[in-house]
């Protein structure tokens, strides 16, 4: 297969610039209205034709597994089907060509939307508002620190410290990091939950939050989450909700009752937008009471049938990204919602956590599960058998991709040896978990019969394994003009 | 129930499987003070036709600027972009895959955002780029992280003419910190006020942030300032429109060290503001220093040319606390729609929408030069949008509005002494006749 670059493609003769015509009978040159030393000398970009790019980009889309054409189970990123409906009405003109500093009143149905979705995430979650200004899980998680920040200076405490438990994805300490907060780990218990003690005897005066994931990392639900809510608020510490895993429990159990003071939803996660190779996301961080007077600006409000951006919010943490947040993916997520409706939030709970638990089940005389519980959404299995007979996590990973299956999260939580992170979704059926199913279990046979097949794999795809050492070794990060 | 393919028989299979006769026995264990009863407030699910059918209800409610004469600019861009840009970026292929953790089975997606940093390079002369960041505001912010991180100094010097929501959300993501941030004024002229910067440079500053083309349309003397501060181990970070960099010098040329800002103009639409992307690129010395994630070209097994995520030890999910940011999900689908519209356009393509753009805006100005009543407070050497001064500005906005033209962004909300200035932006889309409509619409108004 051509895999050229695009900058290595030979220039076609035909100069493909009539996208647009000239805008005036007399075109200028730039060196008539801008002095030149201004200006640059040369351009070097490729000259291709339309058929040039679409076939290059067309053949590099079929490099990939996607959603859409593999199993994709991989712990922690929810890679749920994403519905086409969403897509096209994404795709409409009067949301598209919308401009931001456009007067409100050529804006009321965008507006609507972030009013209306802001009501239904404040009802499955009990929290007060949600502002949808953030970009992505991490970037909610320094929203919601800046105002857990905010607060405590209000108050004027000093608290410096972040309780984050071993667990935990590394968004959360690097999100408190930027926050200037020192982190404090508590360590997990051997089936894998927050180690009460030990919580106990970190929290003091000095700890401003504690961020949990619950599910946590492990696919279990934190059981003592009233008893970890007191802990905190007993100490003046807030509780942050990393809602990365919320997919088990829409619509089942909701975070304000757990005790959380802030939290993030990822719409790319649990409500079904999609992952666009690694972005963009939204999350939606939303508050309780007490935190309602943090929220960036601005947020949607309602004045009778109006819908207006507000900005007097009285201790704002201020603006956290430009504008008003992702609104496509904003907008994606409410026509989820609006397509799955009362019911079907709680079958997405439903069904992911047993999606989850029946791969557990039918996978765990052959490999390690992490914990002894019952699981969420995502189960979450120690290769260390497997490793012992000479196949490591990756070993495994890898094999799977020959047969169409996107490999599970590896080597992740940190706190499981030679781990796999499999989190199925509500979307995909018994079938496809059968045919995972065998395939692990094939794929343990074949590590005493044909070890030396798992060590290639895979040998299906375009590249084998890829050298990642010599990546960073001899960073190689842009196409440079040959001679250069 | 949409997007669940497991029937009835098939839950209760599995469910036997595991031992449980409910699904509800799976949340048996979770508190049930935490447990919701009642979900009668949110809405019954509904067919695709009729949410469908809802959903373009509430679409009419908005009006977007293909129906309306806009001249809205002011950080998003209203550029042309063709038609087979979207047939490309939304095959799902890209758009419902993950992060390319996974490289032999993501080849595509790791090449094409690895033509994206080239791409990027190649229009700012940088050495690095990056796979993207969120949006232009927060790829300043973490610009200035990476110069606070690398020469461990304490303040932030700003050019005020730099888009005030950028500074915004620098002020956020840098107020709770020891850091302090110094705002230089803009001169007569709205270019940053070089006499007051020189009283600013002080020992204790890390980096210098200044806009080109600034929010006011102007194009700057980067190479001037660049110059000022030299050998003041200070770094000279640029916030600029990529869609300029077809006709404007390259920002490593003039001496910049960071560059940053929006990728919108690059083939992205408005979409009310998001999702567009941030670009960040830099010198070669400051790669380790660098945010997000990076591309790289390397081998498979075999010896062939593959591409895998590289030097991830700077990131948040190997370094945790000590990161050199918390991103993690960026903007890839955007990056690659980037590098895309710029393969689309190519050189000649990408040229004339930047030089069209120049033309229009230049026109506008000429015409708008004719009526006495608008005045112009700064000088007019600007690359796409600029700003002009009427009395009564917001009332002759309205006016201009009533017959579908939105004239631009007033200023005064961002700059109070700019009192009844207005931003106008022209893209290569606008056309003769839209513009003239414009002035010909606006003499009327003031003339009645």
């Amino acid at each position: 297969m051509d895999r050229k670059l695009i900058f290595d493609k030979p220039p076609t003769s035909y100069n493909n610039t009539d996208f647009f015509p000239p805008s005036l009978p007399k075109i200028n040159n730039a060196e008539e209205i801008i002095p030149d030393k201004f200006l640059r000398k040369e351009l070097p970009l490729p000259s291709l034709g339309e058929l040039d790019v679409v076939r290059h980009y067309t053949n590099l889309s079929r490099l990939n597994f996607s959603v859409d054409a593999n199993f994709y189970p991989l712990g922690s990123c929810t890679m749920k089907y994403n519905p086409k409906l969403n897509e096209d009405i994404a795709q409409k003109n009067e949301f598209l060509l919308l401009h931001p500093y456009q007067d409100e009143k050529y804006t009321q149905g965008a507006l609507e939307v972030m009013y209306e979705l802001n009501r239904i995430l404040c009802e499955i979650t009990g929290m007060n508002q949600f502002s949808f200004q953030p970009s992505a899980g991490a970037h909610g998680e320094l929203t919601g620190m800046l105002m857990i920040k905010s607060f405590h200076s209000l108050n004027k405490e000093k608290r410096y410290k972040v309780i984050i438990p071993d667990s935990a994805h590394g968004t959360n300490p690097a999100s408190s990091a930027m926050c200037g907060y020192e982190t404090v780990v508590v360590k997990s218990t051997p089936s894998g939950l927050v180690d009460i003690d030990e919580l106990r005897k970190k929290t003091d005066s000095t700890v401003a939050a504690m961020m949990l994931t619950n599910p946590n990392t492990l696919g279990l639900f934190e059981e003592q989450i009233l008893d970890i809510s007191e802990i905190l608020h007993k100490k003046g510490a807030l509780l942050y909700y990393d809602g990365a895993n919320f997919n088990a429990l829409m619509g089942i159990a909701k975070p304000s009752l757990m005790g959380f003071d802030v939290i993030h939803l990822n719409l790319h996660k649990t409500f079904s937008t999609p992952h666009g190779s690694g972005g963009p996301g939204a999350a939606a961080v939303g508050v309780t009471k007490k935190l309602c007077d943090f929220l960036p600006v601005p947020v949607v409000d309602k004045k009778g049938n109006k819908f207006y951006l507000k900005y007097d919010i009285k201790h704002t943490i201020g603006r956290v990204k430009s504008f008003y947040g992702n609104f496509l993916v904003i907008l994606k997520a409410y026509i989820y919602l609006l397509r799955i409706g009362r019911k079907g939030i709680r079958r997405v709970a439903y069904n992911s956590v047993l999606n989850a638990n029946y791969i557990k089940e039918k996978l765990k005389n052959h490999y390690i599960p992490a914990s002894d519980k019952k699981c969420m959404h995502e189960v979450v299995f120690s290769c260390v058998k497997q490793k012992n007979r000479g196949a490591s996590a990756l070993d495994i990973a890898k094999r799977l991709i020959d047969f169409g299956i996107h490999p599970p999260t590896m080597y992740f939580p940190l706190i499981v040896k030679e781990a796999l992170m499999v989190e199925p979704t509500e979307t995909e059926s018994k079938s496809t978990l059968d045919n995972f199913i065998k395939v692990m279990i094939e794929i343990d046979k074949e590590i005493d019969t044909n070890i030396e097949r798992i060590k290639r794999a895979p040998s299906t795809t375009p590249v084998g394994r890829v050298n990642e050492t010599k990546a960073a070794r001899f960073p190689c990060l842009r196409w440079e003009k040959p001679g250069e | 129930m949409p997007y669940i393919l497991n029937t009835p028989e098939d839950i209760e299979k599995m469910l036997k499987e595991i031992g449980l006769s409910s699904p509800e026995e799976l949340f048996n264990h979770i508190p049930k003070e935490t447990k919701i009863d009642d979900l009668s407030l949110i809405p019954e699910r509904k067919s695709e036709l009729e949410v469908s059918n809802t959903l373009n209800a509430l679409a009419k409610r908005n009006k977007s600027i293909n129906k309306l004469n806009s001249f809205l600019g002011a950080g998003l861009y209203d550029h042309y972009v063709p038609c087979a840009l979207k047939h490309l970026v939304y095959r799902s292929e890209f758009y419902t895959s993950y992060t390319p953790y996974q490289p032999e089975c993501s080849q595509g997606i790791l090449q094409a955002i690895y033509e994206y940093q080239s791409f990027i390079c190649l229009l700012t002369g940088m050495d690095v780029s990056n796979a993207s960041m969120y949006d232009g505001a927060t790829s300043l912010a973490e610009a200035t992280s990476m110069s606070l991180r690398i020469n461990k100094k304490n303040t932030i010097i700003v050019a005020k003419s730099v888009h005030p929501e950028y500074r915004e959300v620098l002020d956020t993501y840098f107020k709770h910190s020891d850091y302090s941030i110094i705002e230089v004024p803009y001169n007569n002229d709205g270019l940053i006020d070089t006499n007051a910067l020189e009283t600013l440079l002080e020992n204790n500053i890390s980096c210098l942030i200044i806009q080109s083309p600034n929010f006011f349309g102007l194009i700057e003397d980067i190479h001037r300032v660049s110059t000022m501060i030299k050998d003041k181990n200070i770094l000279l970070i640029e916030v600029t429109n990529p869609m300029s960099l077809a006709l404007l010098k390259e920002p490593k040329q003039l001496g910049v060290d960071i560059v940053c800002g929006d990728g919108q103009p690059l083939g992205n639409n408005l979409c009310f503001g998001g999702p567009t992307f941030g670009f960040l690129a830099t010198k070669k010395e400051y790669l380790r220093q660098m945010p997000g994630r990076i591309v790289g070209k390397t081998e498979d097994s075999e010896g062939n040319v593959a591409f895998c995520l590289t030097l991830q030890t700077r990131e948040q999910h190997i370094r945790r606390e000590k990161a050199t940011s918390n991103i993690c999900s960026n903007e890839s689908l955007n990056a690659i729609a980037a590098a895309v519209y710029l393969a689309l356009l190519g050189k000649e393509g990408f040229k004339n929408a930047a030089l069209y753009s120049l033309n229009n805006t230049h026109y506008l100005i000429k015409r708008l030069k004719e009526i006495k009543e608008v005045n112009f407070p700064f000088k007019t050497l600007v690359f796409n949008e600029f700003a002009w001064r009427i009395n009564g500005a917001r009332e002759i906005l309205k006016k201009l509005e009533e017959k579908n033209i939105l004239a631009g962004v007033i200023l005064d909300k961002f700059y109070p002494e700019l009192k009844d200035c207005i931003l106008s932006c022209c893209t290569e889309k606008k056309t003769k006749k839209e513009m003239d409509d414009f002035v010909d619409t606006l003499k009327e108004i003031i003339h009645g």
